[in-house]
């Protein structure tokens, strides 16, 4: 199944692999405890990133009690432009077939 | 007329004090019952008190202690030369001093000013020589009883004096001058200043003069020279004594002689005789002409020629005194306006030059009009000798000339801000941006542009329709891009290269810079040698790399297999070469929809063998895209064994599905009905046919695999049914063979399978109507038919989605029409058993819903009911 001519199109950068995931759902991982799962819609090479229909979870450590409670704040968003310099990680929703 | 008239209360105190501060008007005001009777108070302004005082040093020329002694032999005994010596010294120092007090009184901004400047300089010299004998030697004098009393000849003496009111001249009575003087321009005014100086002066006789003359051998030469007395001249000229005309016009050297010039003609060839026959020495002349040769060249010829050394030291004197600026800008009189600009200003505030008639205010007022005293300088002495209409025609040119000098002053005020290289730098900049803007200029119309702002490019493509030439610029925006570049390139150098050098050569160094740019990023790596490292380039585009992972072939052809399996035993799909090739494919489709928009013209003739190169070109181009695209969507690609075909898998993508419209736009009609031929093959593994399943429960699928279903029959679907459409009715029973060999069950639950299917039998149907198609192609669709409702007729019951209150199912019912319409009376009635309930159902649904709920429902099932001949109304 693996032909030659695919080769054309193999890794040559990291941010290939981020081309596959082009109008996938990802999640990112943002800085500041936050994270995203959207439609990826575009990217450069700065990791600036285009998400579309993205739900934004932002992970709050409630120190109010002493047991450092973890609440989650998310909302959603219909298009999102974030800048690169604040992305983590990106990654492919893990999908089930 | 009142010879001995100084007013000497009123002159002492500006006498004694030359650095004072003047005020022009002080004599205003102290003399108004005088300037009454003429209304000097209107238009006078004062300058003839200030010169009153400052001539005060003639007082003792003529009226000094000597002057009785000195009544013998006029001009015999002239030494100049000797006196001058003695006291140059004092007077050098003089200057010096009050060069460094007044610096900037040297510029000259008008003609008075300059012709008076000797005198302003000297004065002070003369004020401290002079002082005591004028103290002595002057009788009280208002400075205006003649006004009074000889108010014609005096006025016309005074404008002709000057020059600039020639029509006083011709017309030998006109109005007192002070008054008609200010009046009319600035110029005139200006001339009205110095003249009126010398209305407050005597009038010498001979005697006095020749007295005169000796106390002044005593005294500095120059102060002599320095010290206007115009009126005196003239008015004894006019009262017939042009021999003591001569001599205090002589002696009184500079100031007169402008004057003298610009008097009447009579005066000229008395003046000239005069030159001729005196026996005076010649020292004196000198002193008299020096200032003519400077201030007024072309009247140098009738200044006689003999330059004996005292001439010399006189000249230096005078030129000390008259520093170089004013006679700079005697002889170059566009360039007062500039000197005046830089030196002109500063030189007002400064005490001593008030001392000076030029810093008047009226004077000041010239200032402005810089260009008008240099003029009028050379003008008084000429127009004299000028005709009426000459001297109109002249003064028009020369306010003509000054009016274009002033504009010229304007408009150069900032010149000379920038340097050359500043410009150089300036342009350069621009150059630089223009380049970095556009990129290189030649590589506009190529894929450079695209590249650079695609979304621009391609809107604008679309907004403003096709090129009818793929090689013209694109918009006119590239257009006049295209155009400026060009003609900065082409014609500007070819139009201007000399001049243009500089700019030829940045523009060559620019363009270097600018391939060298282009250049670099190609080899992302520099190895120097000897060097441990790789230096690499990066830029927005292509970043550095932070990986440097070899292209090698074999390696990724290690590699991928490997990973490929890894996923495979994942979830049994290879989801990243699918993804892979996704974006193979789009990559290949925008390089074809690139190339498509580089499409050569078609040749027009077989002529024209380029175009056809081109064209051939083109198209094998165009060719081998395509060869590219279709290995890249591998539709030939043998599934592995459980495995979905590599094409339909592309199309569980939202993006594969998306790009199922372009791809068709860019394949041959027989790389579609292939692509067609496949999906059909593979339907029931399409992921929204397998994972779309109608359920008879309410469960409803999950809205990512709705949302899919909703893209395949947008964007696969559509697509499908276009290439449908054309097929003939054999194909069309070849799909219906092909879809009967797979899981027509499977297919038929799914909404997108019914749609196929309802697609596959409404197109025979068409053809049916259309009487196409031919009996050997119906034979094979009937049996076709009749094969695939077989297979159908178990799933039927089961192909409504949901329960029935749902209600979405109406593609069904389109579907189940479909069916009944191709179906034989036989198949009709089976058909009508296997989705009785469904029907029934429906119906009594519709009974409990209101009206305009149940009504569309109905109308579903109608579609059915009368495909088969009935009506839902039979059943209610």
């Amino acid at each position: 199944m693996a032909e030659v001519g695919h080769e054309g199109n193999s890794v040559s950068e990291p941010l290939d692999l981020v081309r596959l995931l082009l109008d996938e759902v990802v999640c990112v991982k943002l800085r500041g405890d936050r994270e995203l799962k959207g439609r990826l819609h575009a990217y450069d090479s700065h990791c600036n990133l285009v998400l579309g229909e993205v739900e934004e979870t932002i992970y709050v450590v409630e120190d109010e009690d002493e047991d450092d409670e973890i609440k989650t704040v998310s909302r959603k968003s219909e298009m999102l432009f974030v800048r690169g310099d604040s992305v983590v990680l990106i990654s492919p929703q893990s999908r089930s077939y | 007329m009142s010879f001995f008239g100084f007013d000497t209360p009123r002159h002492n105190p500006a006498a004694t004090g030359f650095s004072q501060v003047h005020n022009p008007f002080a004599g205003l005001s102290g003399q108004d019952n005088e300037g009454e009777a003429l209304e000097f108070e209107d238009t006078y302004d004062g300058l003839g008190d200030q010169l009153e005082e400052t001539n005060d040093a003639f007082n003792d020329d003529t009226f000094g202690d000597d002057s009785a002694a000195v009544k013998g032999p006029v001009g015999k005994d002239f030494d100049f030369f000797g006196q001058t010596a003695k006291v140059s010294n004092a007077i050098e120092e003089e200057h010096v001093r009050f060069q460094r007090q007044v610096p900037t009184a040297r510029v000259a901004q008008s003609a008075a000013r300059v012709a008076q400047q000797p005198f302003s300089q000297t004065v002070p010299a003369a004020a401290s020589y002079n002082y005591p004998t004028q103290s002595v030697s002057k009788p009280a004098r208002s400075g205006y009883e003649k006004y009074s009393q000889e108010p014609v000849e005096e006025l016309q003496v005074d404008a002709a004096l000057w020059g600039v009111a020639p029509k006083k001249h011709t017309a030998p009575a006109p109005a007192p001058a002070p008054t008609a003087v200010p009046a009319p321009t600035q110029t005139v005014f200006y001339a009205a200043a110095p003249s009126s100086a010398p209305a407050g002066r005597k009038i010498l006789s001979l005697e006095e003069v020749e007295a005169q003359m000796r106390a002044q051998a005593k005294r500095p030469l120059h102060q002599a020279a320095s010290s206007p007395a115009p009126p005196q001249p003239q008015v004894q000229l006019h009262q017939a004594h042009p021999q003591m005309h001569y001599e205090q016009s002589y002696q009184y050297a500079h100031p007169v002689q402008p004057q003298v010039n610009a008097q009447a003609d009579d005066l000229r060839p008395k003046e000239h005789s005069y030159h001729l026959g005196q026996t005076q020495p010649q020292p004196v002349y000198p002193a008299q002409t020096q200032p003519v040769m400077i201030l007024q060249r072309p009247q140098s010829k009738h200044a006689p020629s003999p330059q004996p050394p005292i001439q010399h030291s006189v000249h230096q004197r005078q030129q000390s005194a008259t520093p170089a600026q004013p006679t700079q800008i005697l002889q170059n009189p566009n360039r007062l306006s500039g000197d005046a600009a830089k030196l002109g200003i500063p030189s007002h505030p400064t005490p001593p030059t008030q001392i000076n008639p030029p810093t008047h205010p009226v004077h000041r007022q010239q200032d402005s009009f810089h260009m008008h005293p240099s003029q009028m300088m050379v003008h008084p002495s000429l127009l004299g000798q000028f005709s009426e209409e000459d001297k109109v025609a002249y003064l028009d040119q020369e306010a003509k000339r000054a009016k274009r000098n002033h504009k010229i002053y304007q408009m150069s005020r900032d010149n000379g801000i920038m340097t050359p290289q500043d410009k150089n730098f300036i342009t350069r900049i621009q150059l630089q941006q223009l380049v970095a803007a556009t990129g290189n200029p030649n590589e506009h119309g190529t894929d450079e542009a695209f590249a650079e702002d695609f979304y621009y490019q391609v809107h604008n493509q679309i907004q403003g329709g096709h090129r009818q030439h793929p090689s013209q610029p694109l918009n006119n925006f590239a257009q006049t891009y295209l155009f400026q570049t060009g003609s900065r390139q082409g014609g500007l150098r070819r139009q201007h290269r000399g001049p243009e050098n500089h700019m030829q050569r940045m523009e060559q160094q620019v363009q270097r810079a600018v391939e060298a740019a282009k250049n670099k990023p190609k080899n992302k790596q520099l190895v120097i040698e000897g060097s441990l490292g790789k230096i690499s380039f990066s830029n927005a585009k292509t970043p550095k790399p932070l990986l440097n992972i070899k292209r090698n072939d074999s390696a990724s052809e290690a590699n991928r297999p490997g990973s490929a399996h890894r996923t495979h035993t994942l979830n049994g799909r290879d989801r990243k070469s699918e993804l892979r090739s996704i974006e193979l494919v789009y990559t290949t489709l925008m390089k074809m929809e690139d190339h498509d928009r580089i499409m050569p013209p078609r040749p027009a003739n077989d002529i024209d063998t380029k175009a056809i190169h081109d064209f051939i070109a083109w198209n094998n181009e165009a060719q081998a895209l395509n060869q590219q695209l279709w290995k890249a969507l591998r539709v030939h690609d043998r599934p592995d064994s459980n495995n979905v075909h590599p094409f339909i898998a592309l199309l569980s993508y939202s993006k594969g599905m998306k790009a199922m419209q372009r791809i068709f736009r860019r394949t041959s009609q027989e790389q579609r009905i292939t692509i067609l031929t496949l999906i059909v093959v593979n339907f029931d593994t399409l992921d929204v046919v397998r994972n779309a399943q109608a359920t008879t429960g309410e469960m409803q699928l999950n809205a990512a695999m709705r949302e899919n279903v909703e893209l395949f029959s947008a964007s696969v679907m559509s697509t499908l049914f276009n290439i449908m459409n054309e097929l003939e009715l054999n194909l069309v029973a070849g799909v219906l063979g092909l879809v009967c060999s797979r899981n027509v069950d499977v297919i038929a639950k799914s909404r997108i399978g019914v749609a196929m299917l309802t697609m596959i039998l409404s197109r025979a149907e068409i053809i049916k109507q259309s009487s196409g198609g031919t009996a050997d192609a119906w034979h094979s669709w009937d049996a076709t038919y009749m094969q695939f409702f077989n297979l159908l007729e178990p799933t039927l019951p089961h192909v409504f989605p949901g329960t029935v209150n749902s209600g979405d199912d109406i593609y069904v019912w389109q579907f189940l029409a479909a069916i009944g319409i191709e179906a034989s009376p036989d198949q009709q009635s089976r058909l009508v058993l296997a989705v009785k309930d469904r029907v029934m159902d429906t119906v009594t649904l519709a009974k409990t819903l209101p009206q305009d709920l149940a009504t569309p429902r109905l109308q579903n099932v109608n579609l059915f009911m009368r495909s088969i001949g009935l009506d839902v109304e039979l059943l209610q």
